[in-house]
């Protein structure tokens, strides 16, 4: 963190404002996640009409998309400490790997999703499906943007010299990415584990 | 850090450190792989099952929080994020809570 360009009083406040906005946008987005859970609870009850979940899940395919998800947190977290090392380069590979991992969870997501559709759970056979539905393509769209926002960071630590403007957006790109881990791991809990039991 | 506190906008995010991120993601490991083998090899009853499983979803929510979004109240913005987190929680404690008690009380009722 030492070596950051000078810069004056009134535009420090701006950058702390905007992070701080970013963030209050993340807990309006854990309302959105909250409500959706509580729909899933509520259609999921024991004894809901339409076939039950447990039948077409497979856990250890839902722990490897869990893992992929938590390393490429942990390589998020390195480009960033790479960043402010002012290694651009290595950063930018880590958040290639970060990209990777999180490619990973999506495809992963995307196959579960085609195989239950074709094995008889699609979003229309009960409110319970629409609710799982619902719950997890909202998470898988919100790290599909993530993707894309890693790709446009990836770009911006070439482009731009400025490193306040670029440790800003960093910053803003870290909190969302690991809010998305945050939420899965009630995602796993919730829908999976506690589908299954 | 209270140097380079001048010089850096407070973002209030902590300061990064390989060791806290390490600690923080060998943790989260362990929290998901005790519950996923817990209902994997059922050993215990359903309903201790499901309150453990809830155990680690909030221990692995809470070292996120603390070892990754690095969380803290050190700065005046980090006091600000701390705040609006802690509201938020109140918020979704109301929403879900909230909805499973009445939707409870509907279907106990109408039965």
């Amino acid at each position: 963190m030492s070596h950051v360009i000078p810069h004056d009083e009134r535009h420090h406040d701006a950058n702390s404002t905007d992070v701080f906005g970013f963030w209050l946008y993340i807990l309006t987005d854990c309302i959105l996640f909250g409500s959706l859970f509580a729909t899933f609870l509520v259609l999921n009850h024991p004894g809901a009409y339409g076939p039950a979940l447990k039948d077409f899940i497979s856990l250890p395919y839902v722990l490897i998309g869990t893992f992929l998800l938590l390393a490429s947190n942990f390589t998020f977290a390195l480009a960033l400490m790479a960043f402010y090392r002012r290694q651009k380069v290595l950063s930018q590979c880590f958040l290639l790997l970060t990209f990777g991992l999180g490619l990973g969870f999506v495809v992963m997501e995307v196959n579960e999703f085609y195989h239950l559709v074709h094995e008889g759970y699609g979003w229309f056979v009960s409110g319970a499906a629409s609710a799982f539905y619902g719950l997890v393509a909202t998470h898988g769209l919100h790290v599909s943007f993530g993707l894309l926002w890693i790709v446009i960071m990836m770009v911006q630590l070439s482009l731009f010299k400025d490193d306040v403007i670029n440790e800003k957006r960093f910053i803003m790109l870290g909190i969302f990415w690991n809010f998305l881990d945050i939420v899965w791991i009630f995602v796993f809990t919730t829908v999976y584990l506690q589908g299954a039991l | 850090m209270t140097a380079h506190h001048q010089q850096t906008p407070d973002y209030g995010t902590g300061e990064k450190k390989l060791s806290v991120y390490l600690f923080g993601t060998v943790l989260c490991i362990l929290l998901t792989l005790i519950p996923f083998y817990l209902v994997m090899k059922p050993v215990l009853t359903r309903s201790s099952t499901l309150i453990l499983l809830y155990g680690f979803a909030i221990a692995q929510f809470f070292t996120q929080v603390l070892c990754f979004l690095r969380l803290n109240t050190k700065t005046p913005q980090a006091k600000m994020n701390s705040m609006s987190f802690l509201f938020t929680l109140v918020i979704l404690f109301v929403v879900i809570g909230g909805s499973l008690w009445i939707m409870w009380n509907l279907n106990y009722r109408m039965m």
